[in-house]
């Protein structure tokens, strides 16, 4: 349970601070990344519309080349002449060739033509698109252009110049293809020999189809946008939108898209924005602008806005691609850390399970088991001192044991000759009677009491008397029995308990054993010294059935062995022990 | 309620759209100056008799010349024709008005063309637009183009507001009404043929043209009033109110061809 709680608490923390910290860095790195996917959309967006806008203005340069090179032809001012003067039907033909050759390799070209400045910009020369065919028009059906901002402002600039015009509905009617079609116009004077102007050369240009074009390289999700210097739609996702001047009625790309606002006022080249999505119908959108000059007139610079939009579902999904892959990082973190977490845990609680354990038995059995201490870490040294603890306690519980039996010896045994004193000679006489009276046996108690032992003591001191009672406690002790029991209960009053006797004459050989045997001379540092015993005999149940009376008949019949003179044996003499008392 | 242009007003009213007033509960019309208190004047808001709209505000479309150009103001609308301004005349980019010009400067009636006279208008707007620099549409277009082209006639579709741009532009330039008359907008007010509260409907008309409101709208939207005289015509001037035309269809289907540059043989 302890090892459980520390474990799961370590892993919880570990894990806790594993997902703390991922959580942290992952929502951090979400955030910029996604900050940096917009941006990065943006830029990419940028950089198209960049690209696109490069595009549109090469394709001008190309378109304002061909006008020229159509203008420098030597055919083109001899049919302007051609009217004022006589026929030039050749000529015709071959501006006509011309025409048609450049208009099969620019599918762009809706419509090139040949004005005259004088006639009020009549038509000379006319090539129109109509689908898959090339329409040379009749010189009846030939019109009048001199009021159109392109015929005007082009004659009015010298030879190699080029006049694009803005860009709008080309309303002319008998325009075939092009009629109602976005266009924008580019031409060139045609110029006598003296540099008067006597013609111009315009090429009507698809802008739809141009862009169409253009756009193929770009994702089919890139819309485009382009408006003019006022903001006014010309090209826009949704075609209703564009030209809305056209019908009276301003649309303008500023008032979708902000920051453009700088770009028709001039005061910026490019912008970015995104618009948040309203509706379910516009799902919101990152565009990118670009500001796009064309052609140098004598008046101020022309120019168009051009923007690529991007459906923010798209960025969206970039962004919460890499949210998901976020996720899937810190989810696999999150199972690493709990996987670590897990492992930390138990490097840290098995060491200290096998400690409980340990502890555990010791605190059992005091069965010391070795902790493996080679660790250099804390551990290594909890293991270390719980190794030294055991061993102490081991050291101190030996000590308190040889302690306590050295107590009890003392308490048990009299301390000159370690003999069972009094109080265990009695438990021991005790055990020995139930034993007997158990097993309907017999036995026999002696009481034996040195002859002469105080002179001993008066003459050559207690040192020589204890060594002499040490001596006859040995000899007593090698009389009898192992199972028997000698003890010393006074000075110089030994008792002796045979616990398993058949007859009174077991107990007397054995009582004339130690009468003979205490009689021999004792030699105590250089003393020849001479003692004897008086020994008493009592046996159960013989002589008595409880203790009490059997000691005294010991001490009695001893008694009565002194009184005869020492070193003899009496055995009580009693038939009736009750009588004895 | 309404508030639409005559033009609009007279089709409703042949559509049956909107109600016949009761001029007994207008009584502010009797303030409004007398080219406007007399609805038998304006052909567009009323029909057998009976009256079913009130002007509120209306606006001339005069000429703008450069003040450097001319000495005195240009007094007939066939100025524009005049070939010692050919290629100085903006004129403006739009069938209806143009053939009702053509047909003043012919000495005819604006709204209603006859088939016999149709030819000789048709031959007028290609003369027109052999005279003139260009047909322009938007107002802002209409600067620019007069600036950069030295342009010395402008014919103001715009009005007043079209005069004030080119003035802020800094253009020394001045605004006429021709003697054969301007075509003009007029806004009236009128009462939809289901309306459920007509007293209510007249008390909003009615208050709509008392003298603080229409003094209200000269001074917050620059517009001409009904109560008022104009600062920029004169009460003797003649205003053509706009009127439906004889057929607009066709005069857009002409006028497309006359813009293109079909020439006048184009149309025998």
């Amino acid at each position: 349970m302890m090892r459980f709680g520390i474990a799961a608490k370590l892993a919880l923390l570990l894990l806790g601070f594993g997902f703390l910290s991922m959580g942290l860095v992952g929502t951090v790195a979400y955030t910029n990344s996604r900050t940096t996917v917009l941006e990065s959309a943006q830029r990419e967006l940028l950089t198209a519309t960049q690209v696109l806008g490069r595009q549109f203005q090469t394709n001008m340069e190309i378109v304002s080349s061909d006008a020229l090179m159509l203008s420098r032809l030597p055919s083109a001012p001899r049919v302007a002449q051609a009217r004022l003067t006589q026929d030039h039907s050749a000529d015709e033909a071959a501006l006509v060739a011309a025409f048609e050759a450049l208009m099969v390799v620019r599918p762009a070209y809706f419509q090139v033509r040949l004005i005259s400045a004088a006639q009020h910009g009549l038509e000379l020369v006319r090539v129109d698109r109509d689908g898959a065919n090339l329409i040379t028009v009749a010189a009846a059906d030939m019109q009048e252009k001199s009021h159109n901002a392109y015929v005007f402002n082009t004659l009015a600039l010298g030879a190699g110049q080029v006049y694009l015009s803005d860009i709008s509905l080309n309303h002319e009617q008998g325009a075939h293809d092009g009629l109602d079609k976005p266009t924008l116009r580019v031409a060139t004077p045609v110029t006598a020999a003296d540099g008067s102007v006597l013609a111009l050369v315009v090429i009507n240009l698809d802008l739809n189809g141009l862009f169409e074009r253009l756009k193929a390289d770009l994702p089919s999700a890139y819309q485009v946008y382009l408006s003019n210097h006022w903001g006014d739609y010309l090209i826009h996702p949704n075609p209703a939108e564009a030209f809305g001047f056209d019908a009276g009625r301003r649309i303008f790309i500023q008032d979708a898209f902000k920051p453009v606002a700088d770009l028709i006022k001039g005061t910026g080249g490019s912008a970015v924005t995104s618009v948040p999505p309203i509706t379910q119908r516009s799902p919101g959108l990152v565009a990118a602008f670009v500001r796009l000059p064309y052609g140098a007139q004598r008046d101020e610079q022309r120019f168009v806005v051009l923007g690529l939009s991007q459906p923010m579902a798209q960025v969206v999904k970039q962004i919460e691609h890499l949210g998901w892959r976020t996720l899937q990082v810190m989810l696999a973190g999150g199972v690493g850390a709990l996987l670590l977490a897990v492992l930390l845990a138990r490097l840290v609680t098995q060491p200290l399970k096998r400690m409980t354990e340990a502890m555990q038995g010791f605190a059992e059995d005091q069965t010391v088991s070795l902790l493996n201490d080679n660790r250099q870490d804390e551990i290594g040294v909890l293991a270390a001192s719980l190794n030294a603890m055991q061993n102490t306690l081991v050291s101190n519980l030996q000590e308190l044991n040889a302690s306590r039996d050295a107590i009890e010896q003392l308490a048990q045994h009299d301390p000159l000759t370690g003999l069972p004193n009094r109080a265990l000679f009695q438990d021991r006489l005790v055990q020995a009677m139930t034993q007997a009276e158990r097993d309907h046996g017999a036995l026999a108690l002696m009481f034996v009491d040195l002859d002469g032992f105080k002179p001993v003591n008066d003459l050559y001191g207690h040192q020589v008397g204890d060594e002499l009672l040490n001596v006859v406690a040995q000899r007593l002790q090698d009389c009898v029995r192992r199972m028997d029991t000698v003890g010393r209960i006074g000075g110089d009053e030994f008792v002796v308990l045979l616990p398993l006797v058949s007859s009174v004459h077991d107990a007397v050989v054995v009582a004339e054993k130690i009468c003979q045997s205490l009689h021999e001379a004792v030699n105590i540092e250089g003393h020849h010294v001479m003692i004897s015993a008086s020994v008493g005999v009592a046996l159960y149940p013989d002589h008595a059935h409880d203790m009490k009376t059997l000691i005294h008949f010991a001490d009695t019949a001893m008694y009565l062995a002194k009184k005869a003179g020492g070193s003899q044996m009496k055995v009580a003499v009693v038939a009736n022990p009750d009588r004895a008392v | 309620m309404v508030a639409a242009n005559t033009v609009e007003v007279s089709r409703y009213i042949d559509h049956k759209l909107v109600q016949p007033l009761n001029l007994a509960r207008l009584p502010n019309v009797q303030q409004q100056l007398p080219r406007f208190k007399n609805a038998q004047n304006i052909s567009g808001i009323h029909r057998l008799g009976e009256v079913f709209a009130v002007p509120y505000t209306y606006a001339e479309m005069g000429l703008i010349y450069d003040r450097k150009q001319f000495a005195t103001p240009p007094d007939s609308i066939r100025v524009m024709w005049d070939p010692a301004w050919r290629g100085k005349v903006l004129a403006f980019d739009d069938s209806s008005h143009n053939f009702s010009l053509a047909s003043l400067a012919l000495g005819g009636e604006p709204f209603h063309i006859a088939p016999v006279r149709m030819p000789a208008v048709v031959q007028q707007l290609i003369a027109l637009r052999r005279n003139v620099l260009t047909f322009y549409s938007l107002p802002e277009e209409s600067v620019a183009l007069f600036r950069q082209h030295q342009v010395a006639l402008l014919f103001a579709n715009y009005g007043q507001q079209q005069f004030k741009a080119l003035r802020e532009a800094g253009l020394d330039v001045g605004y006429a009404i021709p003697r054969e008359g301007a075509l003009a907008w007029l806004d009236c007010w009128a009462i939809t043929a289901g309306a459920r509260q007509p007293a209510l409907a007249h008390a909003w008309i009615n208050f709509m043209i008392s003298a603080d409101i229409s003094r209200e709208l000269t001074r917050r939207q620059g517009l001409d009033n009904t109560l008022d005289a104009s600062a920029n015509s004169l009460e003797s001037d003649k205003l053509w109110w706009l009127e439906p035309v004889e057929d607009d269809t066709r005069r857009s289907a002409l006028w497309t061809r006359i813009l293109s540059g079909d020439r006048p043989e184009q149309f025998k």
